[in-house]
């Protein structure tokens, strides 16, 4: 039995679901739509849902995960109900109900907790690193000195815990809820055997290929190469002090430019998208919900601070470098903090995971299934 | 007492019935019509609603009553340039465009056999070509041939001239203008297909064998360019597997917002013009919803249970061809099998939609409009007609128009 909830469209409001109603079910959208098939139909049958009030049903269902929000379906929709922006809210509505804490659902419907939790991470963190620094060493640049690295490095493992704790957690939830009744019927080689689809998805997002514009996808990889490189430098340089001493190394150093490779690639693809979504021309910049502007805007300043912090030790400059230091960590701490387990941010392990549990659960249908009977999988059709 | 005549703007079947109604009862009426014949739209279909007679049927007992009565005058290619004055008492401007043929012509086609330039048949929505002198089709009111200046080669070619054994033909004509004194005016300028090229994934214009329902109309015709035989554009090969494309511009946000009201009942009708002609063919509508309006379902009722039509619920999302083939590839989510469709047609139909002439071609006196361009409401002694209120069948433009006519007729009493 399904239950419906009358009132759902309008709780999806806040979520930027503005259009549900717009939709008058013509299917352009799904006929248009390079990533639909026939087994995991969207958009117009999730905007049905929507429109019926089924919240369970959607809940359980992993279709708003596969779609990329490519925009071929806004471009054509004779409604202008912008189907595409519909699956990112249903995508903002999931990522909430996966979050067990409630944080996800506040910091996706209300501006002040936000602002407020925003704003307590960033001077929060201030106040640690200025409370707990240590002597700003003047006539050369000694970040370590100023932060001490028996500090920052234990401090940064139990906040990267913490993270890891809530996210898998929130995962783990994803799960029950899209495998549930199907979860028993799984058994374990069979999650093994499937952990490819997870991996290649996790690198690769090569599910966005699919769609029309293929150069979305490019920017995408550059965000997403450069966030990871940056991500690996910097517990490589925690274990090795690889790259982080107080001597600058040599230009050529390969940590030094994987660096500059990681700061320039994540600071053109949100650029890119900040100029994008104010331009509005592209379907997928057309419509911004507050928390994409928070997730932009954090992570612009963490790469533009963590690029001027290295750029003023180059030039041997050590105030400078320290308090950048400082900034460049009051925004890293939201950004992480708040984007990677609630809001944003988390599609990094939604997306390939529900990808994998497509996998997972068209192996358990199939397992059911009589032997012999042909099974569709991906939907293609003739 | 205002002047006792009235001018009706358009000879299509709106104009025409207010015509012969106004003049019917004694007022005097000039019919301005913009092409070198009456008939307008309607001249141009196969059959039409409710009756599905041809359109020969209804334009020729209008033309007998306007040849009858001495009351009304009429003007082709004309169009009204200026209104002064004030309800009652209205001057109108006129200017006639040269027909470069008089009175003489017989319509013998001696002309059009020696004449060496063609033109696009604007008649058949340019499916095939006539001479520059030609004959706008063949139940043509007045019977008179026309040259299109444009493809006309002039004097120095002059062919026709010495072909013409009853000196019909004028290449020195000129265009006249003229004032009428009117009471009152109906604007009945109809309407023009949507330019089905602006819905670019439809591919119409790139793909030969995407058509239009006023084409389909004209190839089901038999003074078509067929002479009636429903074929492939690109090769001539009979259509077997044809889909009807709805809302094709209508009911869309980024074309035309409203329902065009008639496009489903048309492709019903040109549906069974397929089945009819090939009773082997299989024909496809994809629809949002099946629109047919009062006691039309009657009709859908009876096409509906045909076993070679298909209604798939699911807008047509992009068509595509097969360059080889030249056939089409409609893709569509069909609703009721819950399945995406991705299925080859021979030929496809858009249902493209009615826009008010008046979007366009904005009168020359004051009028109130909608977003659209329809026509709203009527004040000053000038009352629209028929297509340019709101998108409708033949017999909703006969009612329409004499409506028309009756408030036509108060404004010369000076009501």
């Amino acid at each position: 039995m399904i239950s419906v909830n009358p009132h759902f469209a309008e709780k999806l409001k806040k979520f930027g679901a503005k259009t549900s109603y717009d939709c008058f079910g013509c299917g352009t959208c799904t006929a248009v739509c390079p990533l639909t098939s026939d087994e995991n139909q969207f958009p117009r049958r999730f905007i049905r849902y929507i429109q019926l009030g089924m919240e369970d049903k959607i809940k359980h269902s992993l279709e708003p995960w596969l779609c990329y929000y490519c925009g071929d379906c806004q471009k054509n929709c004779p409604r202008q109900a912008n189907p595409g922006e519909l699956m990112m809210a249903l995508r903002r509505y999931l990522t909430s109900v996966y979050d067990w804490t409630g944080l996800s659902r506040r910091l996706y419907t209300s501006m002040a907790w936000k602002i407020v939790s925003v704003a307590l991470l960033f001077f929060g963190t201030l106040a640690v690193v200025y409370g707990f620094s240590g002597e700003m060493v003047t006539d050369r640049v000694e970040l370590e000195t100023f932060a001490p690295a028996h500090i920052v490095h234990p401090v940064g493992y139990v906040f990267g815990a913490v993270l890891a704790f809530l996210l898998l957690s929130n995962v783990y939830r994803m799960y029950r809820f899209v495998l549930g009744p199907y979860a028993g019927a799984i058994p374990l080689p069979v999650y093994l055997q499937e952990l490819g689809t997870l991996i290649v998805h996790f690198a690769t997002q090569a599910r966005m290929r699919l769609c029309t514009d293929k150069s979305r996808w490019l920017k995408h990889f550059l965000l997403m190469s450069g966030y990871f490189v940056a991500f690996m430098l910097v517990n490589i340089d925690i274990v090795t002090r690889w790259s982080l001493t107080n001597e600058p190394p040599m230009w050529w150093h390969p940590g030094k430019l994987l660096w500059s490779y990681a700061s320039i690639a994540m600071l053109y693809a949100t650029t890119d998208a900040i100029i994008g979504r104010l331009r509005k021309k592209d379907p997928i910049h057309q419509y911004s919900h507050s928390t994409d502007w928070m997730f932009l805007i954090l992570l612009w300043c963490t790469v533009f601070t963590g690029l001027l912090m290295r750029i003023f030790m180059e030039l041997g400059l050590p105030l400078p470098t320290y308090h950048t230091f400082a900034l460049h960590l009051a925004f890293t701490v939201p950004l992480l903090g708040l984007e990677v387990p609630f809001t944003k941010w988390s599609h990094l392990a939604y997306r390939p995971f529900a990808l994998y549990f497509l996998r997972l659960k068209e192996r358990a249908l199939e397992l059911q299934r009589p032997e012999g009977t042909a099974v569709g999988v991906q939907g293609a059709q003739g | 007492m205002g002047n006792k005549s009235i001018l009706v703007v358009g000879g299509g079947i709106s104009g025409l019935t207010a015509a012969v109604e106004a003049a019917e009862v004694g007022y005097e009426v000039y019919i301005v019509e913009k092409n070198p014949y009456l008939g307008g739209r309607v001249a141009q279909l196969n059959q039409y609603f409710p009756k599905l007679c041809p359109p020969n049927c209804g334009l020729e007992i209008n033309f007998r009553r306007i040849k009858n009565n001495p009351k009304i005058h009429f003007f082709t290619q004309a169009e009204v340039t200026g209104v002064s004055g004030q309800e009652g008492d209205l001057e109108v401007r006129v200017k006639i465009n040269p027909r470069y043929v008089n009175e003489n012509c017989t319509a013998c086609g001696k002309c059009v056999e020696v004449c060496p330039a063609e033109r696009e048949n604007d008649f058949n929505y340019g499916l095939d070509k006539t001479k520059a002198i030609y004959l706008p089709h063949i139940f043509a009111f007045p019977l008179k041939y026309v040259i299109d200046s444009r493809a006309c080669r002039g004097k120095e070619c002059g062919k026709c001239l010495e072909a013409c054994a009853y000196g019909a033909i004028d290449l020195d004509m000129q265009p006249k203008e003229m004032a009428l004194k009117v009471g009152s005016i109906v604007w009945a300028t109809g309407w023009n297909p949507y330019d089905a090229s602006k819905i670019s994934y439809y591919g119409f214009g790139r793909y030969k064998n995407v058509i239009t329902n006023v084409m389909m109309e004209r190839l089901a015709s038999i003074n078509g360019p067929t002479g009636g035989r429903i074929v492939r554009p690109s090769d001539g090969k009979p259509v077997e597997k044809v889909a009807f494309v709805q809302c094709a511009g209508s009911r869309d946000e980024n074309h035309l917002p409203y329902c065009s009201g008639i496009c489903c009942l048309a492709s019903l009708k040109q549906a069974t013009y397929v089945l009819e002609q090939n009773p082997a063919a299989q024909a496809y509508i994809f629809f949002i919803d099946i629109r047919a309006l009062g006691k039309y379902e009657d009709f859908y009722a009876r096409v509906k249970d045909n076993p070679n039509l298909h209604l798939i619920k699911g807008k047509a999302g992009e068509i595509t061809e097969d360059p080889e083939t030249k056939d089409l590839i409609v893709v569509a989510e069909d609703q009721v099998t819950q399945k995406l469709m991705k299925e080859r047609f021979d030929m496809v139909v858009l249902a493209t939609g009615m826009v008010p002439a008046t979007r366009e071609a904005r009168p020359p006196v004051e009028m109130a409009f909608d977003g659209n361009g329809f026509v709203v409401g009527g004040a000053n002694g000038v009352y629209g007609a028929g297509c340019v209120h709101r998108p409708m069948d033949v017999a909703s433009c006969v009612q329409d128009a004499t409506a028309a006519a009756l408030k036509a007729i108060q404004s010369t009493l000076g009501r």
